[in-house]
This record gives C-alpha cells, structure tokens and sequence, in this order.
C-alpha cells in the first residue's frame, strides 16, 4: 500500500487515537509491507482500539474474530447455510427438478454462511480484519490460521479457491495467556502495546473527557501510572481511567482528595483483593500526583 | 545499509534472539519504506526482528552498538574519504542515516555495491573502527557455524541415549521437552474431542429436525462423559537414571492439567511428591539424592500411605531401571497395586540388553505391568508416554 509514515501519523490522530512513534512505526510497516501485526500487551493498554482506529484511517470496514476456546473453521472462516439448502431442496422437489441441476444449485455462494474470516477475503475492497486475543483459541487454531494468513485465500471443495482481491489488513492481538506458535509469530510484525506513560495518557483524557480541569487531569493520569505500578491482579486499562475521569466531571470534582479517591476508586480497580491493596496506597499515591 | 541490517541481524543471532532469514528480508524491505532515521529504524527492526518482549533490552543494548549516535557535524568531504576507505563505511552510513532523514532506497543497492569489496579489514583503523561495534563480523562465522546446528543439535538430542546426558544436554533438552509436552496436550485434548462424539441422540435429532422441515440435517450426538484417567507418575531420581526422570517429567507436567488428578512422585529409597515448576523438579518434601534406590520400600509407602490415590481409573506411571541395591524386590505389592489402578506401565531408561543384568530385578516386576517400554532416548520416551497415556 502507498502511504508514508507523516500519513500514518496524521491518520491516527484524525482518528483520534494517541500513541507512540513505536506504534505509529509498526503500523506503517504493516501497511507497507502487507503484513499481518501482531499487537501484545496487558489487557486494557488500546490493542483492539487499534485495529478500529486502523480501519477509521484508512475509511474501511473493520471485520472482527473474536476468539475463544474451541473456535473452529465453521465459526471462523464459513459454513453451508443448511437449513436454507433444504428449504431449496424441498421446494425444488415440488417443482420436479432432477439432482444434477439441484446440487448444483445448492453449492453456490447464496447458500454459504460467510464467517469472519471468509467476510474479510471475499470484501470488495481492503478491510481491516481484527483477530482478537487469538492466544485464547487453540493450537490447532493457530495452525490453521497460518494458512489464511500467508496466502489470504479460501477453499471450499464444492466451489473452489476463493482469493482475496484485495489482502485485508491484519491485526491479532494477544494477551500472552500462552505461547503462540514460532510459525505464526515469525509471520507478523511484533509490536508490543504498553500501559501509556503518565503524559501520554493525560493526552488521551484531554482529548476523550476534554471538559475535565486541566490541572485534574494530570493528577488523574499520574495517579493511575502510579497504581499500575502496585502488583494489582488486573492493572487498570486505559478505559477504567476514562471512566474514572468522567465519572469525576459528573460529581463535580475539583481536586483529587484522598476521600474521593476512595469513593470512586471501584471505578478503576475491580478485584476486591487489589481494592484492598489500593486503598491502603491511596495517601501516598496521591502524594506523588499531586505534587508539583 | 543492507549489509549494516544483516550484521546486526547476526549480533542478535550471537546474543540468543532468533532471527529467521524471512524477518531479515522484513526488516531490509522496512527500512526501506521507513526510512533511517534513528528512532524510526529503532522501532521498524524491533517490529520485524523482536518476537518476544523479553528480547527487547538485547535489542536495545545492539542497536546501540550496532547504530550509534554519529554526530551529524560531521563534513561531508570526510565522509566520502571514509566511504572509499571501506572500515570507515560502516559508520559513515549511520551518520548519513541520522543526518538525511527520511528513507532513500533507491540508493541502497549502491552503497551495497560499494561497500562489498572490502576486504578483509586495512590496517587504518580511524576513529570510526572503535565505533563499529566490536566484533560484529567476528561473530558471524562461530554463529554461522551454530545456528545451521540448532535443528541437528535438537535432533541429536533426541537420539541421544540418557546414560550419555551432561548437565548441559538436560539444560537443553528442557526447552525440547517443554515444546513436547505441549503437544502432547494438545494431542489428549484433541484425541478427547474426538472422542466428545459418542452414539446419536434420537430423541434431540428429531427435536432438532424441526427447524430444518423435519430432515435430521444435523445429527445430535449422546455426550459422552469425559473419561480423564487419574496420573500417578514414580520417577526414579537416583544417579543412573535422573536425566530421565526429570526429562519425563518435565514433558508430563504441561499434559498434567488434562488428568482429573495428577500426582508426581519422585523416589530414591523414599516416596516423594513433586511438583514442577518451570521445567524444573521441586520437591514437596525431603529428598536424599544419594541413598541407594529402593523401588521396594517405595512401594511399601505407596501402598501403606497412599493407597487412596490408587483408584479404578488410576493410570500408573513408573519410570525407573528396577535396580534394586539388591534389597528384596515387592513384586507382590506391585500386583496388588496393578489389581487397583486401571493400567500400569513401566518405562525402563536403559537398553533393553542391560534389563535384568547385575542388580536389576526387572524380570520380577515386568510380569506384573501392563506394559513394560524401553525409553532409551527422548525421542523413546516421548513415544513410550503417548503409548501409556
């Protein structure tokens, strides 16, 4: 694809989407090289964000495999609508029509339910195709995706190879909960997606909750890198603090306190254990945000 | 910089990250589309070259070296003496690279061209030779050398028997073993999906039929109640066959989430629980090495103690040369363990020529197991415990 990395850039931020140049570089890369991007990182830290970004930028569709344990080509790639076969099998019966002309009727593409992964290759123009969290689908998954994945085709027995007219643009993204394959790392492009550094995150709050104050926004955002730091089980995501941030313009809050904190802090931090172990930290977190 | 790409490609190589020949052309092709300027060739080699976040700080510490900071006041005329002096090349490039800016590949070709003729290194060694990292191409032959051997190193391995392990070959063999008993999960999992699909179930074949105008389009299937065996592994961990034991049961511990229950024990002369902690064994309990080994008294507490984990759908496991110190062989407490657990299979480490020679007591336990394997190499032992299981 042609583009240039000032393209990139300026494509995200018209998307509305703060970043690093690591992240801008990776996803010029894999416009360029036409390769598939595989996005790792904690939970929460943007990696979905960005394949809909990318699809914003680029003024696609953006077509979605959610995985899960269990996934299997039926539910990813297609299947044969049976029920609509023989519907047309019944009525054709009625019209008397013999079983050459039937089957052959049968196996064509009004009767294939198309899935995520067919949708995105038969698309008449570049699509954006998200593979979510694919370490939660199985191995044997993975192997399979291999294959749409270097030659962006599908084969059906009964109709044949169906090619991509136009490769879409992939990203997987992964959570690390187990070892991808060798095979299927070595085929993409790596980028690593990190919580956001305290500024670049109070970029983002300025930009999605802009009628929060200023000054609040940054002690929010210093705030959150600093729980992200504490060895919580589930480390805040970008949303929780977008969500923090909103929910502190609807109380009207003009300076972040140690009581607000505490009042609002389920808003960021779920899981009663690490609620616990951030409410012990609240005074001296907020210390460190709200100095200067 | 093509050639600059490819040795710094070689210094991660020599350093542990691997780098396949297909992410090098990535990372040649990207920067070329992106360009050299410093950061952006940082993170355009990082997205081709590093899979795993864990690399990134060798990354880093290389590409330092590999690409310095050049400072840009560098004249122009200079630069060109240097080119043509063929050391000095290698650092002139990334004094154009921070200087130039945005990507040029229609030049790279020729400066590829330019710089293959140097030989082999002239004895004008200018300031930039302390900058070009140190024994980049020195490295490329030993790593040249190593990394073609990696496969036949892992091949190797497999075949090679375990009396002949050094610590260092166990240290290696963990990482294989690992990858092996992964798939070995992956194939229970698999093997019990298959399975998943028992005798047709009339009555919802029908019900389902409905919706499709009374045909059965779709068969529903009885479920058949997942039939996960219990795992009792007795791993020998004395001298002559530890290598072994650890091997296997580092390749049953990824598997060991499958069992509805899996207990590891490792024995010398006592029953010990283990459990496994990153490739690694790490016992539960107090383990004396260098006792001599006593299967017998092993399963005297196994049957006194443990009797309970003993069970209709209990899988046991033993791994062990049945070499007995010469201490009375309990041959009979083997059989009434064989008579409670739904298989018992036995995996000798040693060649089947050795079974039964000075002190084994093999001939006496045999008899009793549902099946005796010879497991001399990983490659036996990998096969003997998909055959068990």
């Amino acid at each position: 694809m042609e583009m240039t990395r000032e393209q990139v850039r300026h494509g995200l931020r018209a998307a509305r989407y703060i970043t690093t140049s690591r992240v801008e570089t990776a996803l010029f890369l894999a416009l360029v090289l036409e390769k598939p991007l595989l996005a790792e990182g904690p939970a929460g830290a943007g990696k979905t964000e960005l394949a809909k970004v990318l699809a914003e930028m680029l003024r696609t569709d953006l077509v979605r495999l959610q995985c899960y344990e269990g996934l299997d080509e039926a539910r990813a790639l297609f299947e044969w609508n049976y029920q609509k076969q023989l519907l047309r099998i019944q009525a054709d019966r009625a019209e008397g029509r013999g079983w050459d002309e039937v089957s052959h009727h049968i196996f064509s593409r009004d009767f294939l339910l198309e899935r995520p992964l067919s949708r995105a290759i038969t698309a008449p123009r570049k699509v954006v195709l998200l593979i979510d969290e694919v370490d939660k689908a199985d191995p044997e998954f993975e192997a399979f995706l291999l294959e749409v994945l270097s030659d962006f085709q599908v084969s059906v027995p009964e109709l044949g190879t169906i090619r991509a007219r136009e490769r879409p643009v992939v990203v997987l993204t992964s959570n690390r909960t187990r070892e991808l394959s060798e095979a299927l790392i070595r085929r993409c492009l790596h980028l690593f997606v990190d919580f956001p550094g305290a500024e670049t995150e109070a970029e983002i709050i300025a930009l999605k909750v802009p009628e929060l104050d200023a000054r609040l926004r940054e002690q929010v955002a210093r705030f959150m890198a600093g729980l992200r730091k504490l060895d919580l089980r589930k480390a805040p995501s970008i949303a929780e603090a977008l969500d923090w941030a909103r929910g502190l313009c609807a109380l009207g809050v003009r300076e972040l306190d140690a009581a607000t904190v505490r009042q609002t802090l389920a808003l960021i931090v779920k899981h009663e254990e690490d609620l616990r172990k951030a409410e012990s930290k609240v005074t001296t977190l907020l210390a460190a945000a709200t100095r200067s | 910089m093509r050639s600059r790409i490819l040795a710094f490609v070689q210094a991660l190589r020599a350093d542990g990250v691997d780098v396949s020949v297909a992410e090098t052309m990535d990372a040649v092709r990207g920067v070329a589309a992106a360009g050299v300027e410093r950061e952006v060739l940082r993170e355009s080699l990082a997205a081709c070259l590093v899979k795993d976040e864990a690399d990134r700080p060798t990354f880093d510490r290389l590409f330092d070296a590999a690409f310095p900071l050049v400072g840009v006041e560098r004249r122009a005329g200079a630069r060109q003496r240097r080119a043509g002096g063929g050391v000095g090349a290698v650092a002139t490039a990334g004094g154009r690279g921070t200087a130039g800016g945005r990507g040029r590949p229609r030049e790279e070709p020729a400066e590829a061209e330019r710089r293959r003729p140097a030989p082999a290194r002239p004895p004008s060694a200018s300031r930039e030779t302390a900058r070009t990292p140190q024994g980049l191409e020195d490295r490329s032959p030993r790593d040249a050398a190593r990394r073609p051997g990696r496969v036949a190193r892992r091949l190797a391995l497999m075949r090679l028997p375990f009396d002949e392990f050094t610590a260092r070959d166990v240290q290696e063999a963990r990482d294989v073993v690992r990858e092996l008993g992964r798939r070995l999960r992956a194939r229970l999992s698999r093997r019990e999906r298959s399975m998943r699909r028992g005798r047709v179930d009339f009555r919802r074949t029908i019900r389902a039929s409905m919706s499709s105008g009374g045909v059965p389009a779709r068969p529903r299937f009885r479920a058949r109640r997942p039939a996960r065996p219990e795992l009792v592994a007795l791993c020998d961990l004395s001298g002559s066959v530890a290598a072994a034991s650890e091997l296997m049961l580092g390749l049953i511990a990824p598997a060991a989430d499958w069992f509805r229950r899996a207990h590891l024990f490792v024995y010398v002369d006592r029953l010990c629980a283990v459990s496994i902690e990153d490739g690694h064994v790490a016992p539960g309990g107090p383990l004396d090495l260098h006792a001599r080994s006593d299967f017998g008294r092993v399963l005297e507490e196994l049957w006194g103690g443990r009797r309970d984990l003993l069970g209709r759908s209990t899988l046991l496991l033993v791994l062990g040369d049945a070499r007995n110190n010469r201490r009375p062989p309990r041959a009979d407490l083997l059989r009434a363990v064989h008579d409670r657990v739904a298989r018992l299979v036995w995996l000798v480490p040693e060649p089947r020529a050795r079974w039964d020679t000075g002190d084994s007591v093999l001939s006496r336990y045999a008899p009793v197991c549902d099946a005796v394997l010879e497991c001399v190499d990983l490659a036996a032992l990998a096969a003997a415990v998909r055959q068990a299981l």
